[in-house]
């Protein structure tokens, strides 16, 4: 048997996955983008309208609304979340005690159902706060319940995105800081010369995963304010399920998928090749 | 250690693929020679009386196998099933839009030649009919049970403290007053679920907007502006009533505060009533018909088709399907059901009904009663969360014309249907 | 291997405290979730305390009630069957791909192409892709459990494929180039020298593609439905109807839901953490 060369073992490998994300992925969403230009309902008979469905996006008060609190929403969530999860996970990885049992009590938020963290933070935001410091609740504020949701999608999101983190400071050295310890770097500017450039990588990949996360935001909404209220808090998600799926609206809203897809892509391949660039340069 | 992983993969692919060879051939059974039909209901929190009207079912039938599946997420699961081409024969679902959508869809079967459709209560079978979007040749439905809603109140705290039921919208609104008052909250609202902002605003619109309102608008005939005006300013005069914020509670809190005493009078239908019960056993429950009018005569009973069953185009054996349909009608059955759920039946009969629905009976065995507005709606309008954005708002003008337009983009293709239905001459 | 260093022995005290301290953040509402999972419905009050006193009695009805409505066993059983398989799975392929594609991405465009390929699918919304996947999955008759797995197979992908090639990124050439001498294949190289050196990142993986699909509803319930099985979250759905939820029952069995899961993370850190003796690169 002749030996397999290193591009051919990779190839070998490459193609078979690339061929079962095409069937799983790609191809599904082929059917939706034809599906986008119908008037269908996700069953049943349906008529095609061309790009009717695109003309009505672009003049749809309600998607407008909804993309402008979805990008809102995802900014400042990812950034609270990485700063928060960086932190934490440097703290994590420090010399303490009970690491495990912190490391695991940290990890929980990421496990609670929906339903569950839609009650308690729904019971906190209605009882507990108002309570505590004399105002209303936060969810029924047009101008607070954005921020409310930013809350709870962190609190969830900041677990893995610290697991990420903490993995990703396993491939520091120990003699890195040892060296730099040497050379007098400790503290801030231990963490921004040794550390982070090494961890650039888990940083890149942490940005776009929570960036895409947060973009997608549903689950938070659906157990926090269903949208509302006044409608403040409709995220692009959000649209596409409910009236998609559950409402009647599947040609239109697979339509604002596409769209959606369309605009995520161009912000990550943006992202990716900022923090590539930085990674080149260090 | 790798090699034991690599070992453990190969015999997990190994299993996965025998498992797949027999699960392939399972599936297509019916080598028993009996004639099988599924019926796919939507109502799980009924699973137990479906389970034992599915077991007489069974007892008694020797050459039909009746299959009964109360899913959780029922309406995913039977769009689902839609797209697999795998739907059940018989499907028990709400009368509402999504019927409609079926409808418009053509995946039902005319059952118009069905017998136990003259068993039904001919209201019943009108507000179905309504569903259509545009007027269909023959009948798709049979209604099974219906839910009625208006205003609950605790029987006690009215006992206790001498209030009278209002039959008027003044006569409501003083009440709202004098229990205000008595130092004690009149109304509570769950309004952070926006559902719930639906509850009262259906009510209302029974009482003071034509029944058709949506199929004149349709027919280009007359606005929204036009006809939901008094309905929009009254739902503004019930939020005066309100307790603080009610934006900031759900429908379980508004439930759970009702059950506990913290409000006299809880705008919702009978559906809550279970939750409700589920804080509070022993509460005393009753209700009565949103007093929307300026005289009793002119109120009407806000109720709509809860659950009916509907026979599909997939369905092989409509013989089969029509005697399942006949044994569901049966009185026995129908009481099996009435056990387990609050409801009110379709047919036309006397049934012993939930004492929460005392104050509503007259109007109920009158036949007084339209249909739920928002079983019109297209759901993707999301009307319930414009009428919060009214309510935080509370300009009605502002409300309403959005309304107008919304509902001409949110309708168009139904419109453009019954418009040309209208110039072919209709039937009306 | 490299001894302990001396360092680690002393604790970081003020950073344990402030650690611990902020664990509050999460034992609060985990707290909030114990008290209400022992309570009964009619315990249920709209204020301060309705959440936080303690229950009447610490009687585990609610969660025996839970197990029997949610027929647990069974439920557990099939979340855990493709739990399981999707994450082992998931571990082979995802870090075969990202080998493949990691080592080959910055010399040749194929490569480079297939990471944005793969990445970007990620960006898609579940909702489109979720019509055209039911009735794929039915025509290729595997509209069951396995093609669920399938599924998350395709949908972790792309973030398993990140962290696998993030990783790589730190793993020196230089160590595989040792095993080429010795006249080692590239796929034995693979499996002798970088599978096991990524340890700390099949965790993470495991941990991650365990969590998403452990919690996930929407992709069991549509692509296996008719099936009559059931996984826990599905079975969950039960507590939820139109008009009603129990509460007291659902954080019952969520709160037992969330043991597997939590033991599974605790268990799969202790890898991530030895894995930093192990994968220190020398």
């Amino acid at each position: 048997m002749k030996k397999l060369s290193r591009n051919q073992t990779f190839l070998l490998i490459t193609v078979p996955v690339l061929a079962l994300f095409f069937c799983f992925n790609t191809l599904p969403l082929i059917k939706g983008l034809i599906y986008s230009f119908t008037n269908f309902k996700g069953f049943g008979s349906y008529d095609w309208v061309g790009i009717r469905n695109y003309a009505d996006l672009f003049t749809d008060a309600r998607v407008g609304k909804s993309y402008l609190f979805t990008f809102k929403f995802a900014l400042v969530a990812t950034i609270l979340t990485n700063v928060v999860a960086l932190l934490l996970a440097l703290g994590l990885n420090g010399k303490i005690r009970a690491k495990s049992a912190l490391r695991g009590v940290y990890f929980v938020p990421r496990i609670l159902g929906g339903l569950v963290v839609g009650y308690i933070f729904g019971y906190i935001f209605t009882y507990i706060l108002p309570a505590v410091t004399g105002g209303s609740s936060m969810l029924s504020n047009t101008n607070t319940a954005w921020l409310a949701i930013v809350i709870v999608a962190a609190w969830q999101s900041i677990a893995q995105t610290t697991l990420i983190y903490i993995s990703g400071l396993q491939t520091v050295p120990e003699d890195v800081y040892e060296a730099g310890a040497i050379d007098g770097a400790t503290g801030w500017k231990s963490f921004k010369e040794l550390t982070f450039p090494l961890i650039i990588p888990f940083f890149s990949i942490n940005m776009v995963l929570s960036m895409k996360d947060f973009l997608m935001v549903f689950d938070q909404i659906m157990a926090l304010t269903k949208g509302g209220p006044a409608q403040s808090t409709e995220s692009i998600s959000y649209l596409i399920y409910n009236n998609g799926m559950g409402g009647g609206q599947f040609g239109f809203q697979s339509a604002n998928a596409v769209i959606f897809f369309i605009v995520i892509v161009a912000i990550s391949v943006f992202q990716l090749n900022f923090t590539g660039k930085k990674e080149e340069q260090l | 250690m790798k090699k034991r992983l690599i070992a453990t993969a190969l015999v997990a692919a190994m299993l996965i693929g025998t498992i797949i060879s027999a699960s392939g051939c399972s599936s297509e059974g019916s080598a028993d020679g009996k004639t099988h039909i599924t019926l796919l209901q939507y109502k799980p929190e009924a699973v137990k009386a479906f389970e034992k009207m599915e077991e007489e079912f069974n007892a008694t039938h020797d050459d039909i196998v009746l299959q009964i599946e109360s899913p959780n997420d029922a309406m995913t699961v039977l769009k689902t099933r839609l797209i697999k081409e795998d739907a059940p024969d018989i499907i028990g679902i709400g009368g509402d839009v999504n019927f409609s959508n079926f409808l418009d869809a053509e995946i039902l079967m005319d059952i118009s030649d069905f017998e136990g459709l003259s068993l039904i209560k001919q209201a019943y079978l009108d507000i179905d009919k309504n569903l259509e979007f545009v007027p269909m040749d023959g009948v798709y439905a049979v209604p099974y049970v219906a839910n009625a809603a208006g205003v609950l109140y605790n029987r006690q705290m009215f006992k206790d403290n001498n209030w009278e039921v209002p039959t008027t919208w003044n006569e409501f609104m003083t009440l709202c007053d004098t229990i205000k008052a008595s130092g004690q909250q009149p109304l509570y609202f769950g309004f952070k679920d926006v559902w719930t902002c639906l509850a009262p605003w259906n009510a209302l619109a029974c009482d003071l907007a034509p029944a058709d309102v949506c199929r004149q608008v349709n027919k280009g005939e007359t606005k929204f502006i036009d006809e939901y005006d008094e309905v929009a300013q009254k739902m503004l005069e019930l939020l005066d009533h309100a307790q603080d914020d009610p934006f900031a509670y759900s429908y379980n809190d508004a439930c759970t505060a009702f059950a506990n005493g913290e409000a006299a009078m809880y705008c919702i239908g009978g559906y809550a009533v279970p939750q409700i019960q589920s804080v509070n056993p022993d509460m005393d429950i009753d209700s009565f018909v949103m007093p929307g009018c300026d005289s009793e005569a002119d109120n009407i009973l806000n109720s709509g088709v809860d659950l009916q069953f509907c026979v599909t185009n997939e369905c092989k054996n409509k013989e089969a399907a029509y005697e399942v349909l006949s044994f569901l009608l049966e009185d026995s059955t129908i009481q099996t059901y009435l056990d387990d759920q609050n409801a009110v039946p379709c047919k036309d009969q006397e049934f012993k009904l939930s004492s929460a629905l005392d104050g509503m009976v007259s109007y109920i065995n009158e036949g007084r009663m339209v249909d739920y507005q928002d079983h019109y709606y297209p759901s993707e309008m999301s009307v319930d969360a414009q009428i919060q954005t009214f309510l935080l708002d509370g300009s009605v003008e502002k409300f309403l014309n959005k309304f107008d337009t919304d509902w001409v983009r949110y309708n168009r293709d139904i419109i453009r249907k019954v418009q040309e239905y209208e110039k072919k001459g209709g039937n009306e | 291997m490299k001894q302990k260093n001396k360092v680690a022995a002393t604790t970081n005290w003020p950073l344990t405290i402030l650690l611990i301290a902020g664990c509050l953040t999460v034992i609060f509402p985990l707290y909030m979730a114990i008290v209400i999972a022992f309570k009964k419905p009619t315990e249920m009050t709209n204020d301060i305390a309705g959440a936080l006193s303690l229950p009447k009695s610490w009687s585990l009805e609610n969660f025996a009630e839970a197990m029997r409505v949610t027929d647990f066993w069974h439920s557990l059983g099939y979340s855990v069957m493709i739990t399981v398989v999707t994450v082992v799975l998931a571990i082979l392929l995802h870090s075969l791909a990202g080998y493949a594609i990691g080592r080959s991405m910055a010399k040749n465009k194929f490569y480079k192409f297939s990471y944005l390929y793969i990445v970007s699918g990620m960006f898609v919304p579940f909702a489109i892709l979720m019509m055209p996947l039911v009735k794929q999955t039915a025509q290729m008759g595997v509209d069951n459990w396995f093609g669920v797995i399938l599924c998350y197979l395709v949908f972790y992908m792309p973030m398993n494929v990140m962290l696998y090639t993030g990783y790589l990124k730190n793993i020196p050439i230089a160590l595989e180039e040792a095993a080429f001498v010795d006249g080692a294949t590239t796929w034995q190289t693979y499996w002798k020298v970088i599978f096991p050196i990524m340890g700390p990142m099949h965790a993470t993986v495991a941990v991650l593609t365990a969590l998403g699909t452990w919690n996930d509803v929407m992709t069991p319930l549509v692509i296996m439905s008719g099936t009559g099985a059931n996984t826990l979250p599905l079975a969950q759905l039960t507590f939820q109807t139109q008009f009603g939820t129990n509460y007291n029952l659902a954080f019952a069995s969520y709160l037992l839901a969330l043991l597997p899961i939590l033991i599974f993370y605790l268990v799969c850190q202790k890898q991530i953490i030895n894995g930093v003796v192990n994968g220190a690169v020398k």
